[in-house]
């Protein structure tokens, strides 16, 4: 294989997916939590390309697109539930979010 | 030509780390969502780096064309208002997540790096066809069928919802 | 015959599910039509057998009918198998008869009660159950019908639910039978496991029973037990007076004519098992003397009109097993009948006065009711002078039968005489206690208060099924004269022979001496309460004990109360408060605690925040790969 090696995407992968789940930890608008899912989903799918050149198998990308559509139906869910929360005059907050506390 | 593809893989993951960061980082959420733009399309390039073009194309239309368009859409009806992430200063949530994320990372990097040694060297040959939207298909339509249908009624699924989330609040928001 | 029989049979069974599947679309007073119709085609249905018996020579009227094979078990099989003979058929005429007219009398008696359908419907189950008990052709069967009698007296005595006191009857009337219908499941045990049959014909002729007197007498013992208890004799009476919380015509049909007399029925269907252990039989005679002197003596203070007659019945079913216990079959059965017909009609001659006086059954209350009932009055002292045994009135033929046959039947006969003789005097004595107090002297304030009397002072319905008792009560003991014909003796003689009568200067003898009791206490009783008199109340000051122990009916509630009911409750109450409560209770309760403690405190860790939840995720994550790292 031309180019860096499976070691090089995994590590790049592997921070990417960092950055995303720190993102999802720090902020308190709920649309950039999506946002940083993405991120995370996508560090996802970058490994499993990589692995799927690495080991010269299809499977890795089918997975990959499966992750992508599962990924786009979460976005439409949430995005819809952001719409709804914010239409019950109700800051987008996730910290205020919590009448589910026990 | 290897040093063509190092060069374009060292400018692709740079910009896939900066946007990244840009992504979590900015205090508006509408820069946020640019920022995903360019965090796909490296991601795209990378795909294609790694012989997958099917699912480069793929990205580039689904996330930049349909995902991250939605966004904004949502972001315009919504807004720009958004939180500033390090507004008050470090609270123990973001010095705990700095840790957890951090420590992910770390982790798997001493994986990668040192413990996986030399089981991840030298990548399997592949035909030219392999990341071809002929060879998805196939993969898609015979192995992988039951994965298809399924996501396939995920998708209409969560299309209904998405529907329902929108009419039911807007009835009772008339009311 | 058999067909008739068998309608005989089912059509009270037919009437319970017509009744039970009507329900609410029938009015009461349908319901009742219903129960007594189907009484009539029974009674019907065995007055056909009874003639197509007599149209057979005497030796051939035994027919055994089986439908179908009701329970097999290897090759042990029973059949359901109803047996027509000149007992069955002499029970069912009794059965159906005196229950048809008791069943026409309910329909007045219990009008305008909320829950007449269920009342009638229960009545109905009864017969049948009484029915299937002397219709039966083995003996399980037998224990069937005998167990469904008892379920439906526990469900009649019971039946005004909302009074605890017949709530406490009726189960005390269950439990106590019970006792007899477990010894009587025993019985049966062993002969299956002996003979391998409950046939009648096969156990009576099977050689294991007529070889071994052991198995013999403990299967006798066993039977003697169920009879004891149905037929409250001592010392498994207790239950019967209580029994008296239920409906009047319940006490009259269950509890005075039919159901209590079938102990005594037992022995005379069973009589080839107890002559094969004389002393089991003998002991029959013993527990019905002393139930006659017993019951006789604790009927002379009781103040409850429905229990007084109620001791007389324990009495009276007493001189049947004295009959049945010495071999004379006949007398005793013929007693069974007189008493049922005597019986009965005291009963519903109580019913009409208790329903005069506005449901009141103290006699004290009472009195100087022969002017405002004199109907009434007329079948009460029918029943009484029947039931005293004066000549010609029913209960003189049945109760000199059964007396002339003791006689004859040796020392143990003589000493049985004794006390039936005795108890002969005692019943003259409380029955016109009974008479008197209620019927005669100056009417009390209570029943000027509350006599409301209707036409023919009940109703048609109920004053029609009295008159006709009364005709039987006066006249039923001309079936069997001593020393002139024995009908009653002839007719049974096939299925039970009786035991010789005395003849000659010894009946003679029995027959002066009783009359001359019987006549002697009707005397005393009139002295004593037919006029005002302080003798009563002088000898009870003077002998308080005595009137104390026949209060408290010689103790026998005391002892079983201390023998079986403070043991077992005090042990409950011990085991409650030393083992369930800190074994149990307490350790459930601190387990509840310290779940609710626990998931208090494991709460605040739920605090509706997602990022902490996303955070938890995050570094449970990171820990999880820190752990794989360091292991691999």
């Amino acid at each position: 294989m031309a180019g860096p090696g499976i070691a090089a995407y995994l590590i790049l992968s592997v921070l990417l997916f960092a950055t995303g789940a720190f993102g999802v930890l720090i902020r308190r608008s709920p649309l950039i939590i999506l946002l940083a899912l993405e991120i995370m989903l996508n560090a996802g799918n970058l490994a499993l390309i990589a692995f799927a050149r690495h080991a010269g198998n299809g499977a890795g990308q089918i997975f990959a697109l499966t992750v992508m559509v599962v990924a786009a139906a979460e976005a439409v869910v949430g995005l819809g539930l952001i719409v709804a929360v914010s239409r019950q005059r109700v800051a987008l907050d996730v910290d205020k979010l919590n009448s589910l506390r026990g | 030509m290897n040093v063509l593809v190092w060069m374009v893989w060292v400018v692709a993951a740079c910009s896939l780390l900066s946007s990244g960061i840009a992504v979590v980082l900015f205090s508006n959420p509408f820069f946020s969502a640019l920022a995903l733009i360019v965090n796909l399309a490296s991601l795209a390039v990378l795909y294609l780096l790694l012989s997958a073009e099917f699912v480069a194309a793929a990205q580039v239309l689904v996330y930049a064309g349909a995902v991250v368009v939605m966004f904004l859409f949502v972001i315009a009806y919504l807004g720009g208002r958004a939180d500033a992430p390090w507004a008050g200063g470090p609270t123990t949530q973001s010095l705990a997540a700095i840790g957890a994320a951090g420590a992910i990372a770390v982790e798997v990097v001493i994986v990668v790096a040192l413990k996986a040694g030399g089981r991840l060297a030298g990548a399997a040959e592949i035909p030219a066809a392999y990341g071809s939207p002929a060879n998805i298909g196939r993969l898609f339509l015979g192995p992988h069928l039951l994965a298809f249908e399924v996501t396939s009624i995920v998708l209409l699924v969560a299309a209904i919802g998405g529907v329902i989330l929108g009419t039911a609040v807007s009835r009772e928001s008339r009311g | 015959m058999i067909a008739a029989a068998w309608i005989a049979l089912l059509s009270p069974a037919a009437a319970v599910v017509a009744i039970g599947l009507l329900g609410m679309r029938i009015t009461r007073f349908q319901a009742g039509v219903i129960a007594s119709a189907a009484m009539f085609v029974s009674f019907v249905g065995s007055v056909v057998a009874l003639v197509s018996l007599l149209g057979e020579r005497a030796d051939e009227r035994t027919h055994y009918s089986t439908l179908w094979t009701w329970l097999s078990a290897g090759s042990f099989k029973v059949g359901a198998e109803i047996l027509v003979d000149p007992l069955s058929v002499f029970m069912m005429l009794v059965v159906s008869g005196v229950g048809f007219l008791i069943l026409s009398y309910a329909v007045g008696y219990m009008h305008g009660d909320p829950e007449e359908r269920r009342y009638h419907a229960y009545k109905a189950l009864f017969v049948f159950s009484m029915l299937l008990l002397v219709q039966s052709g083995n003996l399980l069967l037998l224990l069937a019908g005998w167990g469904m009698v008892g379920l439906s007296s526990y469900l009649l005595i019971n039946f005004w639910h909302f009074r605890w006191t017949a709530v406490a009857a009726g189960k005390k009337a269950f439990i106590m039978n019970a006792v007899g219908d477990a010894t009587f499941a025993l019985a049966l045990f062993l002969l299956i496991q002996r003979t391998g049959s409950v046939d009648f014909r096969a156990v009576f002729q099977h050689d294991v029973v007529k070889q071994s007197s052991i198995v013999a007498t403990l299967i006798a013992l066993g039977l003697l037990g169920g009879a004891v208890a149905k037929s409250a004799q001592v010392p498994l009476h207790t239950w019967l007076p209580d029994a008296m919380e239920g409906p009047t015509p319940v006490s009259a049909l269950i509890h005075a004519a039919t159901m209590v007399t079938a102990g005594v029925y037992l022995i005379a269907r069973t009589h080839v098992l107890f002559e094969l252990a004389p002393a089991i039989q003998h002991l029959a005679g013993i527990l019905g003397a002393i139930t006659i002197l017993l019951a006789g003596l604790i009927a002379l203070v009781q103040v409850d009109i429905k229990r007084v007659i109620a001791y007389s019945t324990m009495s009276q079913i007493g001189y049947m097993f004295v009959g049945v216990g010495l071999g004379a079959y006949g007398a005793g059965l013929f007693h069974l009948m007189t008493h049922a017909f005597f019986k009965a009609l005291l009963f519903m001659a109580a019913g009409i006065v208790i329903h005069a006086v506005s449901d009141e059954q103290d006699i004290r209350r009472m009195g100087g009711l022969a002017r405002a009932l004199p109907l009434t009055y007329r079948g009460f002292l029918v029943g009484s002078l029947a039931l005293a045994a004066v000549p010609p009135f029913a209960g003189f033929f049945s109760k000199d039968s059964i007396l002339g046959s003791a006689v004859n039947a040796g020392a143990l006969g003589w000493i049985l005489w004794s006390a039936a003789a005795v108890g002969a005097f005692l019943t003259a004595l409380y029955t016109f206690r009974l008479l008197f107090v209620v019927f005669w002297g100056e009417m009390s304030a209570f029943a000027r208060e509350h006599l409301h009397v209707r036409r023919f002072e009940g109703g048609l319905a109920m004053a029609w099924p009295v008159a006709v008792l009364t005709v039987l009560a006066a006249f039923g003991g001309w079936l069997q004269v001593p020393g002139l014909w024995r009908r009653v003796d002839h007719w049974l003689d096939p299925v039970a022979r009786s035991g010789e009568e005395a003849t000659g200067v010894t009946f003679a003898f029995s027959l002066v001496v009783t009359l001359a009791l019987s006549l002697a206490g009707i005397f005393l009783a009139w002295r004593l309460w037919g006029r005002p008199s302080p003798v009563p109340e002088r000898t009870r000051r003077r002998y308080p004990w005595a009137a104390r122990t026949l209060e408290e009916k010689f103790y026998f509630d005391r002892a079983y109360d201390l023998a079986f009911y403070e043991p077992s409750s005090r042990t409950a109450l011990a085991a409650t408060q030393f083992v369930e409560e800190p074994l149990f209770l307490a350790s459930l309760r601190d387990l509840g605690r310290g779940v609710r403690f626990a998931s208090g405190r494991l709460s605040t860790v739920q605090t509706g925040s997602v990022r902490s939840y996303a955070l938890a995720l995050g570094a449970g994550a990171a820990v999880i790969a820190l752990v794989f790292l360091l292991v691999s």
